[in-house]
């Protein structure tokens, strides 16, 4: 027992020991007494030699209140000689803070003075960090919970080992350079300049929000995506949107390091306000939403009548619609093969579709861009003008050329861009769905499109003949299964129900209870249960398909059910005609016949 | 003169010995008379018995639990007090002294340090000092109120802990605040306006930070060191620890007083006023020892012990600082403190029954333990046969209640949805 009470107030000993003695003993006094000793040695001058002699370490500190929230910054304390030109050729941390004209420093009577004076702004204004912190792994950043590890330099565990060497580089300071120097073509900040123009050209904005530059509402705001990301997260998020979110649907663009480099960099600079920023001028930005930024940074193009499409073609040449899109042989592996447009859709189409793009694809993911219609008639008009069609050979190559970029190698709706198309590619394998649909029906959509996705009309590509041939060629290589004859089911021919008040409010009670699990209390094929579903629920709103489909197809669809999807067949849950045909009626009148949504058959 | 004189210098010559003992008022004890006399006289010893049963002391019984608490209690008055010179209940400036104690505070790391482990410690010591005693069976009459405050005192462990969880006003207080005041609001009728009671606000802000402040240094430590010295009292009163009743025959007790009408006209001691058992000089019960020094060598050993494991846990590992507080950017998943993972995970089930249905039950149920079973046999040993169902659904709940917590810790990612820690 003795021996155990000993043991303990030994260690409780020891450890005080240890602490006092971590107490007492800095790392930071070590540095500035190596600082001392070295400045003794430099001193030319008695005065110089006496200014060292007898001072013992200390704490340094800058108080720094002229750049947003108060800022202490104890970094001298180690870089002690920071302002000492004499120490410019020794190691860190007893290193001159180097002089350059970049900076703005100037030469004085031969002597150095730097344009950003030390007490004036501090060291974490420029190059973040820790400021308040005085053991190295802390002030430095290295510490994963600190949002701002030094810009450049310092790398925090946890980040993907991959991109550690492309995140060391001194560039990465500008953005903290453009918190103040914020005019366009200040030569310090070329790289948040390049990022600029590059978020333009990649129409990031489209997509983007960023106050007072752009106005996208498909994805996150960007306005301060420096202040809540670290370089690491923005240049994971360019380099795989999906590595980090799966559902991200922002694609993945190829671009070269310097590229990403200048998006971080720029996105850096990005944190909501800046110093340089008044109040009264926040305010104007706030009313005008800075859409005239966005017009200032896209040009509108003046278009001539009579060159239309030469403008046009110009125009989307120039607006990378090859980020996404294919055309002849630029690829972005994002959106649809334009390469014959001018077959499958017409120019009212294409026009309605750039104005707004889920005015013609309700679930499109293509951002509705905002040039002027004169500049969108001409982009029309080019795209319009590409109707050549395609040499058409053998079943097998027509499927690789026209079909494979959505449905596929495999044919199984797993295309390249098939994950940003909605509704997705239908999976051919699924022989349930394929052969209980009749050849008719097939060979129909495959001619004449699906209203309201992005399956084109083929039929100016693809004869009947030809268009017959590709499908035998599905069924014998991807279905397998050998098709038997399709015995049509005892429906209505059309909805025997009329539609009035009273059947569309039964109709939508009907659905509540047994359709909005899975299309969704809105009918829009989002309900809960639809993430585990593929194909996915349709999106009962897409008043293109909707209209497209007679009631007939409903009737079927509902009563019988839709084979190899998550459709159950409802007469065995009791749904009758009438139930249906209520249910019907709803559907129909959340999408009013229109001209706008009435599909004009491309033959 | 010089005899005065004489004298005066006398008086200085003895002067220590003089301050020694007008302190002291006994020497260091060498016959058992003295031995009373020391415990009987010195303020801080006057709570021990003069004469302690041998059971008390065995450590395979208490192991000491609820001494470790209570020092665990001053390690963090001391070091908590030590803090509150450097901290400011403000959402500018918390953060920021944080980083002063980290960064150029003398000792500020390691006092953050021994602060923070201390509290995680005395959560968990507090637990199994609770399960120590119901194992024991030692919350049965006369201990029965004893263990009512027993359970308050753990619930203000816990509310404690909680509230000195939100004053670094980081990234981690911030949302396991955010989360356990939203368990709050789960409870029926009042839930709303408890937690805008514990906020100030719609959400944890600056009302939040002061209330938790003041909470935690002032009004919790209050009434916990109020009821810990009445939780110490009543050990006293109710006869010392429990331990095993004796066989058959033998005398329990050397002496027992035994309750007599007062008679108005007669005159009584103080002594004779007092009823139930009590220990008295002089009549030496059977199987005791005395205090001096036996109890306090091993209270003096729990001390060193507890002192040890929390300046080497100190040392070895910094308190967690994370983000700033970014009220925009929630972590995935936000969690409570530890100790509230169990219910978070059961919020993730129910938020009524989890949060507030069934850990009320189990606190009522603690509560009302003593009351609801009133078998006197199984006390003072450990999984007394006689105690087997009490014991087993406490066991059960002990085991259910750990679980949830390490499935809340290790196991729950993003979304709440089911991770493998490896």
């Amino acid at each position: 027992m003795r021996l155990a009470l000993a043991t303990g107030a030994f260690v409780i000993l020891i450890i005080h020991g240890l602490v006092f003695y971590k107490q007492f003993f800095h790392d930071w006094e070590r540095n500035q007494y190596a600082y001392f000793d070295q400045a003794r040695g430099l001193a030319k001058t008695e005065v110089e030699r006496a200014s060292v002699t007898g001072r013992s370490p200390r704490i340094e500190q800058l108080i720094v209140t002229s750049f947003g929230e108060t800022r202490v910054d104890r970094c001298e304390t180690c870089h002690i000689a920071a302002d000492d030109p004499r120490f410019a050729n020794y190691a860190e941390p007893l290193k001159t803070h180097p002089y350059s004209t970049a900076l703005g420093d100037y030469q004085k009577d031969g002597r150095w003075e730097r344009r950003h004076k030390f007490e004036d702004f501090g060291c974490t204004v420029c190059h973040d960090g820790q400021g308040r912190g005085l053991e190295p792994g802390y002030s430095h950043g290295e510490d994963p919970f600190w949002p701002d590890p030094l810009l450049g330099y310092i790398t925090q565990p946890g980040w993907r080992k991959e991109y550690l060497p492309a995140l060391k580089n001194k560039i990465y300071l500008e953005a903290n350079c453009a918190q103040c120097h914020t005019e366009e073509g200040f030569s310090g900040t070329a790289t948040v300049e390049r990022g600029r123009k590059l978020f333009f050209a990649n129409n990031c904005f489209g997509c983007h929000r960023i106050e007072g530059l752009s106005d996208g509402t498909l994805a996150p705001d960007l306005s301060e995506a420096g202040k809540k990301y670290k370089i690491d997260y923005l240049w994971g998020k360019i380099d795989d949107p999906r590595a980090s979110s799966p559902t991200s649907f922002m694609p993945k663009f190829n671009l070269p390091d310097e590229d990403k480099r200048a998006l971080v960099v720029f996105l850096k600079s990005r944190k909501g306000r800046n110093f340089s920023e008044t109040e009264i001028q926040r305010f104007r930005l706030h009313l005008t939403g800075g859409a005239e930024l966005v017009q200032a940074n896209v040009k509108p193009v003046d278009v001539r009548p009579g060159s239309e499409r030469e403008t046009g073609e110009k125009l989307v040449s120039d607006r990378s619609c090859t980020a996404c899109h294919k055309l002849g042989d630029r690829d972005g592996g994002i959106a649809p093969d334009l390469s014959f447009e001018g077959l499958m859709r017409d120019n009212d189409w294409i026009f309605e579709h750039f104005r707004n793009p889920r005015s013609r694809v309700p679930d499109s993911v293509m951002p509705s861009f905002r040039y002027t219609d004169a500049e969108f008639h001409a982009m029309s008009a080019d795209l319009d003008s590409l109707q050549s069609a395609p040499p058409i050979g053998a079943p097998a190559e027509t499927f690789h050329a026209l079909c494979e970029r959505c449905h596929g190698e495999k044919g199984d709706g797993r295309g390249k861009i098939a994950i940003y198309l909605d509704p997705s590619p239908r999976d051919l394998t699924k022989a349930a769905f394929i052969n209980s649909k009749p050849v008719e029906r097939l060979l129909h959509s495959v001619r004449y499109g699906v209203p309201g996705t992005s399956m084109p009309v083929w039929g100016k590509v693809l004869d009947e003949q030809q268009a017959r041939a590709v499908l035998e060629y599905v069924f014998a290589t991807f279905t397998k299964e050998p098709r038997h004859d399709v015995k049509p089911h005892n429906v209505p021919e059309s909805n025997p129900v009329p539609s009035s008040a009273g059947s569309i409010a039964r109709g939508e009670a009907t659905f509540v209870r047994r359709c909005s699990g899975c299309h969704g209390k809105k009918a829009d094929g989002k309900g809960p249960n639809s993430i585990d579903l593929l194909p996915r629920p349709r999106n009962l709103r897409n008043s293109w398909f909707v209209n497209a489909v007679e009631d007939r197809r409903l009737f079927d669809s509902i009563l019988y059910g839709v084979q190899g999807t998550a459709m159950p067949a409802w007469i065995d849950y009791g749904l009758t005609n009438d139930n249906v045909g209520d249910v019907i009626n709803f559907i129909r009148s959340m999408n009013r016949k229109s001209k706008e949504t009435t599909y004009a058959s491309a033959n | 003169m010089s005899a005065k004189k004489q004298s005066v210098l006398a008086n200085v010559r003895e002067l220590p010995s003089n301050l020694w003992h007008s302190i002291f008022r006994n020497p260091l004890p060498h016959n058992d008379v003295e031995r009373s006399a020391t415990s009987f006289t010195n303020f801080f010893l006057h709570i021990h018995p003069v004469k302690v049963n041998k059971n008390t002391l065995r450590p395979i019984y208490t192991m000491g639990l609820g001494l470790m608490s209570f020092f665990l209690f001053v390690i963090l008055v001391v070091s908590g007090i030590l803090l509150m010179f450097y901290y400011v209940p403000s959402t500018e400036q918390a953060y920021d002294r944080m980083l002063d104690l980290r960064g150029s505070v003398a000792f500020g790391t390691f006092l953050r340090n021994m602060h923070r482990w201390a509290a995680h410690g005395m959560v968990a010591v507090v637990f199994f000092h609770m399960c120590r005693v119901f194992f024991t069976g030692a919350y049965k009459r006369p201990r029965e109120f004893n263990w009512v405050l027993g359970v308050v005192l753990l619930l203000i462990t816990l509310f404690l802990s909680f509230t000195g969880y939100l004053l670094p006003w980081d990234q981690l207080a911030f949302w396991a605040i955010t989360v356990g005041t939203a368990i709050a609001g789960y409870a029926p009728l009042i839930g709303k306006q408890i937690r805008f009671l514990l906020l100030g606000d719609a959400s944890v802000g600056q009302e939040a930070l002061l209330r938790f402040y003041v909470l935690h240094v002032a009004l919790l430590p209050a009434i916990a060191t109020l009821l810990i010295a009445i939780h110490f009292w009543r050990i006293r009163k109710d006869g010392g620890l429990s331990r095993p009743a004796r066989a058959e025959g033998k005398p329990e007790l050397s002496i027992s007083v035994q309750a007599v009408e007062l008679d108005p006209k007669r005159t009584y001691g103080l002594q004779g006023l007092v009823r139930g058992p009590l220990v008295k000089v002089g009549n030496v019960p059977e199987n005791s020892v005395y205090s001096w020094p036996n109890l306090l060598i091993a209270e003096l050993f729990a001390l060193v012990v507890t002192l040890a494991i929390i300046l080497i846990v100190s040392l070895l590992f910094n308190a967690p600082l994370e983000e700033p507080v970014n009220v925009m950017h929630p972590p995935n998943p936000a969690k409570a403190p530890w100790y509230f993972l169990g219910l978070q995970e059961m919020v993730s089930y129910s938020a009524f029954w989890g949060g507030v249905g069934v850990p009320g039950l189990f606190v009522l149920l603690l509560i009302l333990t003593p009351y609801l079973d009133r078998s006197p046999g199984g006390v003072g040993l450990w999984f007394s046969r006689k105690r087997l169902l009490a014991n087993t659904v406490f066991l059960t709940f002990v085991i259910v209640n750990i679980a949830f917590i390490v499935i809340g810790t290790f196991f729950r990612g993003p979304n709440w949805s089911f991770v493998t820690p490896w």
